[in-house]
């Protein structure tokens, strides 16, 4: 089953942070406070949109065909990530 | 549905731009063939015997004028970077639903109809009747026409807002603004296509 990386907390629905790591071969875990990455603070559909604009070297014609999707809309869904990405940098500056 | 009201989720840019002369151009012989032509953004006359080319001419500056309008609001209030050919592009594929309305003139019925209104209310023209048949067709046909024009207008609503990633009030208000202001350019446009080929309407 593929779990998905839980990013908010379900009761008061602030960002979570990472409190444990382990490895898998020795089991060591390491324990702290880690801020997630931001890739990993976007939901599933941003991030997957981010890797197929990568394998695309960030063409957006390339995208709109691969989606099979009109430029405008291929370009307004990056324009969206981008403003998702910058309020959530501002909130990390804040 | 979706594709229904907005196709330009799919298609834009080069293709719409294609496809929508096409329109424009099969619009203006339909309506030629059929004695219907469009004044101005939304209005519908039927007159048979107007050169194709005034249908033609009207047809296009009732895209041109819609789409540059759309084009210079979408420059300066869209954050995104907009292309010159999804405006123009998806604007003219939008008229695609007065494409139907041009062929309503092939029926007798929306001209008699007219007829028989400007009689009976102003006492303009000649006395017409109106069997119950050709009512019921008019009628249908308006209704039609109304629904077509409801239609067209979604349509270029949804073409702006795809074209020019416009949100919120930004999109509401640039778009009702700019397609009145639309419609009385475009009937004034119309007018003097009308005088240069020394139309007349009897």
């Amino acid at each position: 089953m593929n779990k998905k990386l839980p990013i908010q907390c379900p009761s008061c629905h602030a960002g979570l942070s990472v409190h444990s790591l382990q490895c898998d071969a020795c089991q060591t875990s390491i324990i702290g406070s880690f801020s997630l990455p931001l890739f990993l603070s976007l939901d599933d559909k941003d991030q997957e949109f981010i890797i197929e604009f990568v394998l695309s070297s960030g063409s957006l014609k390339v995208m709109a065909q691969k989606l099979n999707l009109s430029y405008p809309t291929v370009r307004n869904m990056l324009d969206e990530l981008i403003e998702k990405i910058s309020n959530f940098q501002n909130n990390i500056n804040e | 549905m979706n594709k229904l009201i907005n196709p330009f989720k799919y298609i834009a840019g080069w293709e719409s731009f294609f496809i929508g002369l096409g329109i424009l151009f099969a619009t203006a012989f339909v309506g030629y063939l059929s004695g219907v032509h469009f004044p101005d953004l939304i209005s519908v006359k039927t007159s048979s015997g107007l050169p194709f080319i005034v249908i033609l001419a009207q047809s296009i500056s009732n895209w041109l004028v819609l789409s540059a309008l759309l084009y210079f609001a979408g420059i300066v209030l869209s954050p995104s970077s907009i292309r010159f050919i999804d405006v123009f592009g998806t604007q003219a594929m939008a008229r695609f639903p007065y494409l139907l309305v041009a062929s309503t003139g092939f029926s007798p019925a929306l001209e008699k109809f007219g007829k028989h209104i400007m009689w009976s209310a102003l006492s303009i023209g000649e006395p017409t009747d109106l069997s119950s048949v050709e009512l019921t067709t008019a009628i249908i046909l308006i209704i039609f026409t109304l629904l077509s024009t409801i239609w067209l207008i979604t349509l270029a609503f949804n073409a702006f807002k795809v074209s020019t990633n416009l949100k919120e009030a930004k999109l509401i208000i640039s778009f009702i603004v700019i397609f009145i202001v639309s419609t009385i350019i475009t009937g004034f446009i119309s007018n003097n296509i009308l005088k240069a080929f020394n139309v007349t309407f009897s």
